[in-house]
């Protein structure tokens, strides 16, 4: 074994060291979502406030349920390697904003709806879990809303959403790496595009 | 060349190219242009007829079309549950047709759901799949949208199964009329009821073809895994991997 390797493979063992979490408490995962869900249906969708107190409300739960710069960095897949500090701050921030203006718009799609909890299934790390949900749906079969949620400590927060078999995390990273592939300006091109969106009515 | 030929040097080229998830070289830069050329013809003329459907139409007419064009696919559903080895599931689908088709008036109503004979809905596709033949990699065929080689078998083989062809090839003089007009009411009745979805997400997309592949792609991972020898965990498809924090 050439020394190179031998290095990095003790480096390789030590960084694993504090990575390896408890268990993952699969009930205290289930009523994270629960909670959220339900502040969001009952404070949010079904309250009776301004668009923009709604919004605002939206935004704050948004902030607090979901790891962003988790879920930001495993879009950007490979590119968050070769981003520079700067870059990867920019993006985590446009993305941040496009997604709570595109949700706010989608939240209102589950009006007078209710999701249905259906146990966990383990994840192959141990500080996340899937949390299964279904949502009844008008004249249709019931939709599929699965949770990956990761436990910090007593935090939880939300990875990705999986809305029927389409993992939302997945999908943008493959959409940003083909757009960032293609673009001449590379990272900066995807943020500019983000913001764009974000700046259009 | 014949039309045939044609077909066979294209579908031997694509099961050369055996990853599904694979997309590049001239098989990327065929279907972005199909996929661009399908989007033209969905702005001028699908999604036209979808929202003039829409405008003409009331929620419980166009609940009833859906009934009857899953109605005309029923005998296609028990043929694959049969094939799939799910007896019960055949039975239950044999019987909705019966009942639909008479006292549903012709498949406009599901009169059978109310009885309790749920509808389950299954294709050649998934027969294929329990029987592991894999999924094949993904191209844009025109006008019909997304493909993998497997699904794209699987819908000709459903399009040839339903009694809709098999009475147009019994009467010569109404074959083209027919089997056209129930493609079209389909294709409307379905894009129809995708309208403010696909908007949705063309207008939140940086790349609205990888965002269509990706979730068509992911949507099959279910299918895929009921094949005994990949079957997984729910969910657990949907794991990062590693090598994703690289």
């Amino acid at each position: 074994m050439k020394i190179k390797h031998l290095i990095a493979a003790i480096i390789g063992f030590l960084l694993m060291i504090p990575q390896a979490h408890a268990e993952i408490d699969a009930a205290k995962a289930e009523n994270f979502i629960k909670k959220t869900t339900q502040e969001g249906i009952v404070e949010i969708i079904n309250a009776k406030a301004s668009t923009a107190e709604r919004d605002a409300r939206f935004e704050k739960l948004f902030n607090s349920a979901l790891d962003l710069n988790y879920i930001g960095k495993f879009v950007l897949g490979r590119n968050w390697k070769t981003a520079s500090s700067e870059q990867r701050e920019r993006f985590i921030d446009a993305y941040r904003k496009f997604n709570i203006k595109t949700w706010s718009k989608r939240f209102d799609e589950f009006k007078g709806k209710e999701f249905i909890f259906k146990s966990t299934s383990p994840s192959r790390s141990a500080d996340q879990i899937f949390v299964n949900t279904v949502v009844p749906m008008d004249n249709a079969d019931p939709a599929s809303v699965v949770w990956r949620v990761e436990q910090k400590g007593d935090n939880f927060k939300i990875v990705d959403i999986i809305i029927e078999n389409v993992s939302l995390a997945i999908t943008a990273r493959n959409e940003y790496t083909a757009f960032i592939k293609k673009s001449p300006d590379g990272i900066d091109g995807l943020i500019a595009d983000l913001e764009k969106k974000i700046a259009q009515e | 060349m014949s039309k045939k030929k044609i077909v066979a040097v294209i579908l031997a080229g694509l099961a050369l190219n055996t990853s599904a998830y694979a997309d590049d070289g001239w098989l990327e830069t065929y279907n972005r242009g199909m996929f661009d050329f399908n989007m033209k013809a969905d702005k001028y003329v699908l999604k036209p007829l979808a929202k003039g459907y829409r405008a003409v139409t009331t929620p419980d007419v166009r609940l009833h079309v859906r009934d009857f064009i899953s109605n005309v696919k029923e005998p296609s559903f028990s043929a694959n549950h049969l094939l799939q080895g799910n007896v019960d599931k055949t039975f239950v689908s044999v019987a909705r047709f019966a009942i639909n088709s008479t006292l549903g008036l012709g498949g406009f109503f599901d009169v059978a759901e109310g009885w309790g004979l749920k509808k389950s809905e299954t294709g050649f596709d998934e027969t294929l799949a329990r029987y592991c033949v894999p999924d094949g990699p993904f191209f844009v065929a025109p006008l019909f949208g997304p493909f993998t080689i497997r699904s794209g078998v699987g819908y000709a083989v459903d399009g040839v199964s339903t009694p809709v062809y098999w009475g147009a090839m019994n009467d010569k003089n109404y074959s083209a009329k027919i089997s056209y007009g129930f493609a079209a009411l389909s294709a409307i009745s379905a894009r129809e009821r995708g309208l403010e979805l696909l908007d949705d997400l063309e207008q939140n997309s940086v790349d609205f073809y990888s965002t269509v592949r990706s979730a068509y792609l992911q949507n099959r991972q279910k299918m895929n895994s009921i094949c005994a020898s990949t079957n997984a965990a729910p969910g657990y498809d949907f794991d990062f991997d590693d090598e994703d924090y690289d």
